[in-house]
């Protein structure tokens, strides 16, 4: 009983090397098709290495409790009158302090700049929520409400309103959201950086992520990314006919 | 019965009175909204007048002396109580009516989202049921563990008669029904589908039912508020002689750390909703689409239900800090450093708002200090931790129920801290908020953290409110049941949001059906779980062994009156002379009593087995 900190730390060892294998090796994140996405798991991959040996700590004093520790029979005399002292509880607190305020460096606020990147962009698209769909509008004036497409590996900045109630701009294939707000002009900077459509990945769509009212689940519109010189002839085309 | 009865009838005369006025003024027709907000005011003040408010508070306006239910048997759960007991024990039964209530409408959206496609609801009725759902389940876990054992054991805890308020106490309860009279009255007016969160301008637009849940809401905040401010005199104010604030129970604190903040912070969520009632009856334009200010209900609205996060997690910290110590057979591990970090939670906790609106399109300069903010309240939450595994470590573990739900909730919130920083982390948040990653965390912060605490109390204290024991062989069963399923239900769901789909929603693209199926199964083996916890309580609370006062040998003061406790708690004056959790203290006393026999203890503690 007196040294119940060594099997503590092993199993808490074994739970960090067993966890840090598992979330270093396999990734939960779906597909990325732009460089946003590419900052954004780096950020969610470095959290989850961080949080493995956190997590392996609580749940090595749970495990080791449940056997070490149980009170058998009807034995029921009192534990060790342990309080905490200031060295311990002191240690403690550098340690979440020095982890909190690492987090929030990396990936905070590097993971922050990563993403936002800087407010220059090739093309403007503008896009418009209504209950329940997305109008889109692109630099010649061409509008469509069929699909979204995007040149690829191009910055285009999205000025996003909404007409009614809010709405979210969501691709979860690009990682990136912001919210439709009446009466406000919300932007967000994307680089795609892989082309396809909804066809090859269900997450090549524009989803609606705030609750705006009966059609919100089906909010939803195709993303399609293809070369540049593919999205300036169809962009004319569109741009022609309306 | 009669007061009830007599309640119902003035809250009818009220309402009818309310529509007819307003037609009578304005014309119109009675479905208006602003008819239903004059009928639900003066329906409010007829139940409550019914109900017990002519004798305990109108007979003073006329100078005569008040009157309250004096009445001593099943009666009294009935009636307009002043005993701090009684109106635990109707918070408690109310709002596990509540809670079933919520969990049979989750049930509800699993069966529809067992597969792609619409099933048995259509989406619009999807999107009603979810928000019925929220605003059910979080005001059980705001009001389920202050107002049920909150109102029951701090003041035993602290030493005191009653509370400070017995008639303001028994105020807070009553506004209660009412409020679930409206929630779930509001489907004859076309329901809400603005989910829980009411967020404007889609509340001013949709059907009339949020009318409905606007004015219940502002009621509930009410009951909050003065059921707050009880709880915050009781404990400054009641002590009993010696009971500094060094050996205030932990459950105590943790109750007056909650209630600070629900005192605080309710009336800015009722705020919100009365801007959204004004828009829809009296013309205002505070969130209209063309002159409104787009960003400001959900500012006002998170200032109030970010704190409401931890007026559900802190009496849940306070549960589990107080059984911990009974079932490890050792004093709480850092008393000092647990106590000093709720009271840094109830600070922090106003000042993180806006984590909730890092896609919300506000300025881009304010996302760095609401991610420090929000961070720097892990720290204390790791205080907490850290009390709790101190406090275990070579304890004398003592596996009945209460500790295995202890476990449940350590493991349980654990994960729901752990996904929180990548929440409160801007850039990950970009992409998981609004999905079904959201919807699992916060579900393992408040179930996990407020529900199972609120589970794991009910255990804990059954023996001492109904002077029985529970059957232990089922309470086992339902602890594993409960937190594995739990587990398997919620798991799966961090899954599917990380891989794109987003919360609230009636439909979802195929590629999700796997896991929404898994979890749709998992989910209603987790809802049968309650009829076990349902049917051991009941059963155990009429048919159960008799126990005596203290069966966990616990030392805290209401484990040393008889159980149930005598009607004004105590026959003789307590005195704390000592530390509440010295278990394994040679000699240590907590609390002796005036005269020989404290509060009708019988000397001999019944032993239960299992």
């Amino acid at each position: 009983m007196k040294k119940s900190w060594i099997p503590v730390f092993l199993i808490w060892l074994l739970f960090t090397v067993l966890g840090l294998a598992l979330v270093m090796n396999t990734s939960v994140m779906p597909a990325q098709y732009s460089e946003e996405a590419h900052h954004i798991d780096e950020a969610y991959e470095l959290l989850e290495v961080l949080a493995v040996p956190v997590m392996a700590l609580v749940l090595a004093v749970m495990l080791w409790g449940a056997i070490g520790w149980r009170s058998r029979g009807a034995d029921r005399e009192d534990g060790p009158p342990q309080r905490g002292g200031k060295v311990l509880i002191g240690l403690w607190l550098v340690v979440t302090v020095s982890l909190a305020i690492g987090i929030l460096i990396n990936p905070g606020f590097v993971g922050l700049a990563a993403v936002r990147g800087e407010p220059v962009s090739d093309y403007v698209i503008e896009l418009e929520g209504s209950q329940f769909f997305w109008e889109v509008t692109y630099p010649n004036g061409g509008v469509a409400l069929d699909e979204l497409v995007v040149p690829l590996e191009k910055r285009v900045r999205y000025d996003v309103h909404s007409t009614d109630v809010l709405h979210s701009f969501w691709v979860p294939a690009f990682r990136t959201k912001i919210d439709a707000v009446p009466g406000l002009t919300t932007q967000v900077y994307i680089t795609a950086t892989r082309t396809g459509g909804m066809d090859d990945d269900i997450n090549l769509r524009i989803q609606c992520a705030e609750l705006c009212g009966a059609g919100h689940a089906q909010m939803m519109m195709p993303v399609r990314v293809v070369e540049e010189a593919e999205w300036l002839e169809y962009i004319d085309e569109l741009g022609a006919g309306g | 019965m009669k007061y009830i009865l007599r309640g119902a009838l003035l809250a009818f005369i009220g309402y009818v009175a309310g529509i007819w006025l307003t037609v009578a003024i304005r014309g119109g027709s009675p479905t208006d909204e602003v008819a239903v907000v004059f009928g639900f005011i003066l329906a409010l003040l007829g139940w409550i007048a019914g109900i017990g408010g002519i004798e305990a508070f109108g007979r003073q306006w006329m100078g005569k002396k008040p009157v309250v239910s004096t009445d001593k048997g099943w009666r009294r759960y009935f009636e307009f109580s002043i005993d701090h007991k009684v109106i635990g024990i109707q918070y408690g039964v109310t709002l596990l009516a509540v809670l079933l209530i919520g969990g049979l409408s989750a049930m509800l959206m699993r069966i529809e989202l067992a597969s792609a496609g619409q099933g048995i609801l259509d989406l619009d009725d999807f999107n009603k049921v979810v928000s019925m759902h929220g605003i059910l389940m979080v005001a059980v876990a705001v009001a389920g563990v202050l107002g049920a054992f909150g109102n029951y054991v701090i003041p035993i805890q602290v030493g005191a008669a009653d509370m400070a308020f017995p008639r303001l106490n028994a105020l807070a309860f009553w506004l209660i029904p009412p409020v679930a009279v409206g929630l779930l009255g509001a489907p004859f007016l076309g329901a809400f589908n603005a989910g829980w969160t009411a967020y404007a301008p889609l509340s001013v637009t949709n059907d009339s039912g949020q009318i409905l849940f606007n004015l219940a809401i502002i009621a509930f905040g009410l009951s909050s508020i003065l059921g707050g401010i009880n709880i915050i005199v009781t404990v400054i104010t009641m002590r009993a002689p010696g009971m500094t604030w060094g050996r205030l129970p932990i459950f105590t604190w943790a109750g007056f750390s909650a209630s600070l903040l629900s005192f605080c912070v309710t009336q800015f969520f009722a705020g919100a909703l009365v801007l959204v009632t004004m828009d829809r009856v009296a013309g205002t334009a505070f969130f209209s689409p063309e002159v409104g200010t787009g960003l400001l209900y959900e500012h006002i609205f998170w200032f109030y239900s970010h704190p409401a996060v931890y007026i559900m997690v802190l009496p849940g910290f306070g549960v589990i800090l107080e059984l911990v110590p009974t079932f490890a057979r050792k004093p709480l591990f850092a008393y000092k450093a647990a106590v000093v970090s709720m009271l840094s939670i109830v600070g922090l906790s106003v000042v993180v708002w806006a984590h909730h609106m890092f896609t919300s399109g506000m300025a881009d300069f304010l996302h760095g200090p609401f991610m420090i903010l929000t961070e720097a309240i892990s720290i204390p939450t790791g205080i907490i931790f850290l009390a709790m595994i101190g406090t275990l470590w070579q304890g004398r573990l003592w596996f009945r129920t209460p500790l295995l739900l202890a476990f449940g909730w350590l493991f349980n919130f654990l994960i729901g801290g752990i996904t929180g920083i990548f929440l409160a982390d801007v850039a990950t948040d970009i992409h998981l908020h609004d999905t079904y990653y959201v919807v699992a965390h916060f579900h393992y912060t408040i179930v996990g953290g407020a529900i199972f605490a609120l589970l794991a109390a009910m255990f804990y204290w059954f023996p001492k409110i109904t002077g029985r024991m529970y059957n232990e062989r089922a309470g086992q069963i339902f602890a594993v049941w409960v937190t594995v399923f739990f587990n398997l239900t919620f798991i799966p769901l961090f899954w599917v949001g990380i891989n794109g789909m987003n919360r609230r929603i009636g439909d979802y693209p195929e590629a999700f059906e796997g896991p929404n199926r898994f979890a749709s199964i998992m989910a209603l083996i987790l809802g049968a779980s309650f009829l076990l916890f349902v049917g051991n309580l009941v059963y155990s609370a009429i048919r159960g062994p008799k126990v005596g006062p203290n069966p966990w040998n616990a030392r805290t003061i209401e484990w040393q009156v008889s159980s149930p406790p005598p009607q004004h708690n105590f026959t003789s004056q307590p005195r704390v002379v000592g530390h509440p959790y010295d278990y394994g203290v040679e000699g240590s006393v907590h609390v002796v009593f005036d005269g020989d026999s404290p509060g009708g203890l019988d000397e001999h503690t019944e032993e239960v087995r299992v």
